[in-house]
């Protein structure tokens, strides 16, 4: 049986097939089913022919096997300095083995492939700015789960992920409907407090679009009400769209180029559509990077850049606070020890460091503060980058590979964690159930609305 | 009175008290009862793990999981769902309040009944991440009135009897003060119209003098007077107190010695002033404490 009936190289395209794939509870029959898939070592090769930009094989070719990357790799380091776990020998076991063998190798290889692309790299990037040569395994792994996913060998839930984008442009099953409704619902539940709050929907030429993560739709509407009440203290002129809100994408973590190149259109289609002047997405890490980082090349776009300028939530804060037009009131600043995590895909990728710090020093008591060591752009991924949170294939891994972040955060003896990155909070809220370390951790929206000093004309009056 | 009833319901022990008086109700008014269980809170990232209030294991959810855990709660209540009663069964996964919420804006009840730890067994971990727990939550952004029952309930609907309405003078407590007239018209029964001066000191920012405190019972007398006595004229008894203390422990007390078997508040969604969020604190407090069930009406 080279093709099974959940497990198959076909992309998995509508609800009911996203249902029926559902319905293999936990993907036991999946994983079973994998185990006879056939590898199409022809299309693999074909594939790679011609998809695979001259960088990726000239990394793999001058890998001076030095060893350097190995200590900056913190899944390497958690696993006790298994040799195995070295970031060179990770990507050239797997794609450098493919590659040799012009794409013709077996059904037990690949599962083990998958095993490594995605258990063992989160696509963190952290052993790229390592390495003496600027070779970037995170990179290739990216490349790697491209191929495992055109042949089926992909994670049960990341098959799930990558077919939500392509049934419902979202990495949930959340409709265009439910959407602005959910939008329109919270925003009602909260204009008592905040009289003249709204959701505008659909302006065109306003200052800014704003994009969400489906999840927040799904099970944290709250973080809907908080992002309008955030626009609408600081007086922006905003909007939402009713279709091309979703601003993350499984389907990279997936692998499914196709389908990132779906997903991310759909969110250019409404920036053309709506002419905002900019777009602003939530506080998300991998999404960023879909949206804004790599999704103009998804799109095929020359300039290698979103249709209008895109930045990331931590950025509009910070100006906001910056500029004045959010007020904290500074007898409500935290004062009890805190730390931040540095999310990889728009601190390490993108550099943006300071915004983060220009924030904190506006909403932390000086002197509460405590930077995590390392941090910034050396910061560790947090444990479930990648995809890994998802996986339940890999939790084992993915447990063991949380005690990095674990660690760093009882080293700072921080009693709140600063999450700008819906992944990352993810993780570090299971660390915290897997470990019980004490620790509180929070994105930043629903902090500073509770510091905020209102302008009196916004308070509601009784 | 009620034709819709949502009763968001843990299915454990911990909601037994609230079942019966659900059940009681929905029969007395031949109401329809929606029996909603929040099953687990999702978690592991976008996966489909949620762990489950009952079982507390962590499940993968899908339809088939699902279906099971209708027919769990089915059985536990099968006792009470016999004999006709209009009822469905319906379950879903996500943080509680959030959820009952949006159940109570799809099919917008008269009236949410809630246990008083709701879907809050084995959340330790969601709490920390999770400013309010269920109750505050429901409590604060339901449209309708919502009765919480944390104690277990004697005789309740049908044998109620005796109503403290519990004021503050602000336009919220006149829709509870709607909302008990209402009630008590309905059920022929007593209503206890009462105030509870607040004399602690982080409310007033001093110490009041024994004049000061009877001026101020005094005026708010006269204005539970011409607020509520012409209404409460229809009715074929009532009374009307006003205490001084801390608030919540007078109501509390207040209510026993009447023999009340309910409490009415308002719950004050409006942070403006100091004063009204430790009026909103108060209802909480009142349910904690109280040995009725306890309903808080928000808008
Ligand atoms: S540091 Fe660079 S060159 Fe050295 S082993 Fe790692 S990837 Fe290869
Ligand atoms: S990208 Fe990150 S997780 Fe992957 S090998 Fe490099 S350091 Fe390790
Ligand atoms: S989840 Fe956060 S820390 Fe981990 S790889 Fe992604 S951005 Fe980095």
């Amino acid at each position: 049986m080279p093709e099974g009936k959940y497990c198959n190289k076909k992309p998995i395209e509508t609800p009911e097939e996203v249902n029926f794939l559902l319905s293999d509870t936990s993907g036991n029959t999946y994983y079973e089913e994998m185990k006879s898939l056939d590898v199409d070592s022809d299309l693999m090769w074909a594939t790679i022919q011609k998809t695979m930009k001259s960088r990726l094989k000239t990394w793999l070719e001058i890998c001076a096997h030095c060893g350097m990357c190995a200590d900056s790799c913190f899944i390497y380091l958690v696993n006790k300095k298994d040799p195995k776990q070295v970031p060179a020998y990770k990507i050239q076991s797997t794609l450098g083995e493919i590659i040799k063998k012009k794409g013709k190798v077996d059904n037990a290889f690949m599962r083990h492939a998958m095993e490594v692309a995605w258990s063992q790299c989160t696509c963190c990037n952290r052993c790229g700015t390592y390495c003496p040569h600027g070779i970037d395994t995170g990179i290739m792994f990216g490349y790697l789960r491209g191929l495992l996913y055109q042949q089926g060998f992909v994670p049960w839930e990341m098959k799930i992920g990558a077919g939500m984008h392509r049934a419902f442009r979202a990495q949930m099953d959340v409709t265009n409907e439910d959407f602005i409704e959910t939008f329109e619902w919270m925003v009602e539940e909260y204009e008592d407090e905040y009289p003249g709050l709204t959701v505008p929907v659909d302006v065109e030429n306003a200052d800014i679009l704003y994009t969400v993560n489906a999840r927040e739709v799904k099970h944290y509407p709250e973080d809907l009400a908080e992002a309008a009440i955030l626009f609408h203290v600081a007086g922006e002129n905003w909007t939402v769209p009713t279709e091309g809100w979703e601003q993350t994408s499984l389907a990279m973590f997936a692998g499914d180029w196709a389908a990132c190149k779906m997903q991310v259109e759909s969110v250019y289609d409404a920036m053309e559509r709506l002419k905002p002047k900019r777009m602003i997405g939530t506080e998300c890490g991998h999404a960023h990077r879909a949206t804004v980082i790599e999704g103009p090349y998804w799109a095929g776009r020359e300039d290698g850049l979103p249709p209008v300028e895109s930045i990331h939530y931590v950025e509009w804060l910070a100006e906001a606070l910056r500029e004045g037009k959010l007020k904290i009131d500074p007898s409500k600043r935290i004062k009890e020890p805190v730390t931040i995590q540095d999310s990889c895909n728009y601190i390490r990728n993108q550099g943006l460091k300071n915004a983060t710090r220009e924030i904190v020093s506006h909403i932390v008591e000086p002197g509460y503060f405590i930077e995590m060591s390392p941090n910034k752009e050396h910061n560790y991924c947090c444990g479930g980058g990648g995809g890994f949170n998802g996986i339940g294939f890999f939790r084992k891994q993915r447990n063991q590979a949380l005690i990095t972040k674990r660690d760093q955060i009882l080293k700072t003896g921080a009693k709140l964690v600063l999450a700008p990155c819906h992944n990352c909070w993810d993780a570090i809220r299971d660390l915290e159930e897997e470990f019980e370390i004490g620790i509180r951790w929070s994105f930043l929206k629903p902090l500073v609305i509770k510091m905020l000093d209102l302008p009196d004309h916004m308070k509601p009056e009784e | 009175m009620f034709k819709k009833i949502l009763f968001a319901t843990s299915a454990t022990p911990a909601s037994d008290h609230a079942a019966r008086v659900a059940f009681n109700i929905a029969r007395g008014y031949d109401a329809h009862l929606d029996i909603f269980h929040v099953l687990g809170v999702p978690s592991r990232g976008y996966s489909q793990v949620v762990v489950d209030v009952k079982t507390k294991e962590r499940v993968d959810v899908d339809d088939e999981y699902m279906s099971w855990v209708k027919e769990e709660v089915n059985t536990y209540y099968s006792k009470y769902l016999e004999n006709g009663l209009k009822f469905d069964i319906n379950v879903t996964v996500g943080f509680p309040a959030r959820e009952i919420l949006r159940q109570a804006k799809d099919t917008n009840p008269d009236l949410i009944l809630l246990g008083g730890t709701t879907g809050d067994e084995d959340e330790s971990v969601y709490k920390k991440s999770v400013a309010s727990t269920t109750l505050q939550k429901v409590a604060k952004s339901a449209k309708c009135p919502v009765l919480i029952v944390n104690r277990p309930a004697a005789s309740f609907w049908g044998g109620l009897s005796n109503i403290t309405f519990g004021t503050d003078f602000s336009k919220s407590s006149d829709k509870a003060f709607d909302f008990t007239i209402k009630v008590a018209k309905a059920l022929d029964c007593e209503v206890n119209v009462f105030h509870a001066l607040d004399i602690t000191s982080v409310s007033t920012g001093k110490i009041l003098s024994q004049d000061d405190i009877e001026q101020k019972i005094r005026e708010a007398f006269r204005m539970i007077r011409a607020k509520y006595e012409p209404a409460l004229k229809e009715l074929k008894n009532y009374s009307m107190d006003v205490w001084e203390g801390i608030p919540y422990i007078e109501i509390v007390k207040y209510a026993r010695d009447n023999h009340s078997d309910l409490i009415v508040m308002a719950h004050h969604s409006k942070k403006a002033k100091q004063e009204d969020a430790i009026l909103g604190s108060n209802v909480e407090q009142v349910i904690v404490r109280a040995g009725c069930p306890v309903i808080s009406v928000n808008r």
